[in-house]
């Protein structure tokens, strides 16, 4: 029988780490204060104590050299798990995990895999200045030849870590550090959560929300509080943007007639504009309006803890493109 | 520089002309006010001006065809500046076709436009407003998208609207559109029957004019979105003819000569006041009753201009005596039968007569003029045996039909509204004061 219970978000991603380090060798975690100190956010609680310094291996602050570093040890058979502090601090490592590790296949003409996880906090943790405030997946699935999951859960958050350790591609695993207290319903029995592959959140009939990670959360209150108001709302959680269950929101809009989209990166570039294009180029036919993007306002990210709130997507917000989509505005 | 004619809007309701003449070819000179070419409306064949000198560089629209209100037909290449391309025409972008954007940077309203077609359509161009679903939806469930009132912005059909007007349609009839919102436009395959064959040799087919076109998408929405019913009464005309016979031979020598439907519009003007339902409109959540009584005329149009019908209008007609409506009526035909009425002599109409009383017709039914509430079908004064006082005579009688928008006006009020017309006919020297 399985037992059911509720464990953090932070715990999930433990024991999927854990659990892949026990069933392969070649695992192994580096990053800044991941093991003597159990990790800045204590996702790493007692692994070094269970894999010992030479799978667990605290680094020097310097992105860019053990962000290289990994890459030569996948190379050579090795299967890394990165952890960036905060995705903001992977920026000076640019050019390892984006002009490398993506490519590394590629360039190698096959020879060379780069099997690696880099993860880390993504966007505003809650006042922490325009710098450390990034949402990278803009940027960031922009390059092809990268994996990228962003969970909402943690029960998806256990099954899809597993998968991206597994997986032979580097896959950017994008956490949050306003979900890693949260709790959920984590089965004890071993599951893992294939890429590619929408969850659909909340069934409705009118509009649907497309969203991933925190984002996912506030689309399903605003989904609440609209149900208030005679909307039926399907909220999709993407889980994983590359690759991108295209399938998945085609399916429901051709049966809402709706979209909305649900993006804490900027607008410019982004996961929400590419899903806004998917959906009118398969959905023309069937949107009676075109596809409503909330994503965070088109600024650098204020310290003010109200300007934050207002910047970044909220159910207020998401009510208010729901509306205008559906011409109830 | 060069600017860009545009096809005109000439009339409120005008959304294509067929351009008819060129009276210019390419390479020809033009000046300012020079007319370069008829064009027919929906309503008349109006002649255009051009408002620049230059020369006719390009024609784009041959004589013939028909195109939508802001299509480009010409170019004019403005003196010592012809070289230039059109696209480096300064490209203000203008808020209505109407409006040119003059060298001189001063805003006219004359019929042509210098900005690009583009931007000159964006304001009122007539294309269909509809969301992909909307149009897929309006396709499955057979519902005509030209009876579709757009709610979103822009007037665009959304699902909302198509769903209501199934609803509609099921429970017996599309709500009419109200006169001059911004309506989704309507197109001509809505008002199209089925496929029609040719029966028999010798066969023909003739060509819808845009007057024609005009009458058909008009008189449709009319019949099947308003509900019509009719109300009749017969009137005794002695004392009229009489009155009139009295009154053509003194006001001869004036050249004045009052027909018995200058009479009829007289007292239908003068009954307005009693009755202001008759001169209204039905505007979809209200009337609209309007304060000026401008009755409009039928005034059919001779087999060698193309045949059809136009209304001309008395503007004011309650101000008007019956000498200034004779006058009225009288130039208003003589136009309408020579070279065409121009929009305002069409315009406005708040109530309708037609009458076929000069054709023999005793009697007959009118479909009422959109946005009018009511037409009067007037039939001959005709001169058969009446009872009078308990005695058989003979006597003259015109019978009168009311068509009536039940949405606006009840049969009572028909009833009373045909009792005041009574009084004012079978008592006309109350028409003369």
């Amino acid at each position: 029988m399985t037992a059911v219970r509720e464990i953090e978000f932070r715990d999930a991603i433990r024991e999927a780490m854990s659990e892949e380090m026990r069933r392969d060798p070649r695992v192994m975690l580096l990053g800044e204060e991941v093991a003597q100190y159990n990790g800045a956010y204590k996702v790493s609680r007692g692994m070094l104590d269970e894999f010992g310094a030479r799978r667990v291996i605290d680094t020097p602050i310097s992105e860019s050299g053990f962000a290289g570093m990994a890459i030569g040890a996948a190379m050579l058979g090795l299967r890394p798990i990165v952890e960036f502090m905060s995705w903001s601090f992977s920026l000076v490592a640019a050019d390892p995990i984006l002009n490398n590790a993506p490519k590394m296949l590629y360039m190698s003409g096959g020879q060379f895999g780069c099997p690696i996880v880099f993860r880390g906090n993504d966007g505003a943790g809650g006042q922490l200045g325009s710098t450390h405030s990034w949402c990278v997946e803009g940027l960031y699935s922009n390059v092809p030849g990268l994996k990228m999951a962003i969970p909402s859960n943690p029960h998806d958050a256990k099954g899809l870590m597993k998968t991206a350790i597994r997986d032979n591609d580097p896959v950017f695993f994008l956490e949050s550090e306003r979900l890693l207290s949260n709790k959920g319903e984590v089965p004890e029995a071993e599951y893992l959560i294939p890429f590619g592959q929408a969850r659909v959140a909340r069934a409705g009939t009118d509009c649907t929300i497309v969203a991933f990670g925190r984002p996912v959360l506030l689309a399903l209150e605003a989904a609440q509080s609209l149900a208030s108001e005679g909307v039926s709302c399907e909220v999709l959680d993407m889980r994983t943007i590359r690759p991108l269950d295209a399938g998945a929101i085609v399916r429901s809009v051709r049966r809402t007639g709706a979209c909305v989209v649900v993006d804490q990166s900027w607008s410019f570039g982004s996961p929400g504009s590419e899903v806004a294009s998917l959906v009118h180029r398969e959905c023309f036919d069937d949107l009676d309006n075109h596809v409503h993007r909330v994503h965070s306002a088109d600024v650098p990210t204020p310290y003010a803890q109200d300007l934050e709130q207002e910047y970044l997507p909220n159910p207020r917000r998401i009510c208010e493109a729901v509306r205008s989509c559906l011409y109830r505005a | 520089m060069s600017v860009q004619l545009t096809m005109p809007r000439l009339s409120d309701t005008m959304e294509s002309g067929t351009i008819i003449r060129w009276n210019v070819k390419e390479g020809d000179s033009v000046a300012s006010g020079d007319v370069v070419a008829d064009v027919e409306t929906d309503k008349a064949t109006m002649e255009m001006p051009v408002y620049d000198d230059g020369v006719i560089s390009k024609i784009m629209v041959e004589a013939g065809r028909q195109v939508p209100v802001g299509t480009p037909i010409a170019v004019i290449s403005v003196e010592g500046d012809a070289d230039k391309p059109l696209a480096a025409a300064p490209a203000k972008p203008t808020t209505s076709p109407e409006v040119i954007t003059s060298t001189a940077g001063e805003p006219r309203a004359v019929p042509a436009v210098s900005s690009p077609p583009s931007v000159a359509n964006d304001g009122d161009s007539p294309r269909l407003r509809i969301s992909p679903l909307a149009r897929r939806m309006a396709d499955e469930m057979g519902v005509p998208i030209a009876l579709i009132r757009g709610s979103g912005p822009g007037g665009r059909v959304v699902r909302n609207d198509v769903l209501a007007a199934a609803e509609r349609m099921k429970t017996g009839g599309i709500a009419p559109l109200a006169p001059g919102s911004a309506l989704a436009p309507r197109t001509p395959s809505a008002t199209l029957p089925l496929a029609v064959m040719a029966i028999g040799e010798g066969s023909r087919e003739v060509a819808l004019s845009g007057m024609r076109q005009s009458i058909a998408r008009r008189l449709v929405e009319s019949k099947s979105t308003i509900p019509h019913y009719q109300v009749s009464m017969k009137f005794n005309m002695d004392p009229l003819l009489e009155l009139r016979a009295m009154l053509n031979e003194q006001l001869e020598p004036q050249g004045v000569k009052l027909s018995v439907n200058d009479f009829v519009i007289r007292a239908c003007a003068i009954a307005m006041r009693a009755h202001p339902f008759f001169n209204a409109s039905f505007a979809g959540d209200r009337v609209m009753l309007h304060g000026d009584v401008n009755i409009g005329v039928a005034i059919s149009l001779p087999a060698e201009r193309g045949g059809g019908l136009v209304v001309g209008v008395v503007h004011h007609a309650e101000l008007k005596g019956l000498r200034e409506i004779a006058a009225t009526t009288r130039a208003l035909a003589e136009k309408a039968r020579g070279r065409g009425l121009g929009p305002e002599e069409m315009g406005g109409a708040t109530f309708t007569v037609s009458n076929l009383g000069m054709f023999g017709v005793d009697n007959f039914t009118a479909i009422i003029n959109p946005p009018n509430s009511a037409i009067l079908a007037c039939g001959a004064a005709v001169e058969q045996p009446v009872v009078r006082n308990h005695q058989l005579v003979v006597g003259h009688e015109m019978a009168a039909t009311l068509s009536l928008d039940h949405r606006v006006i009840d049969g009572a009020m028909a009833a009373e509204y045909l009792k005041s017309l009574k009084q004012h006919i079978e008592n006309p020297a109350t028409l003369l004061v």
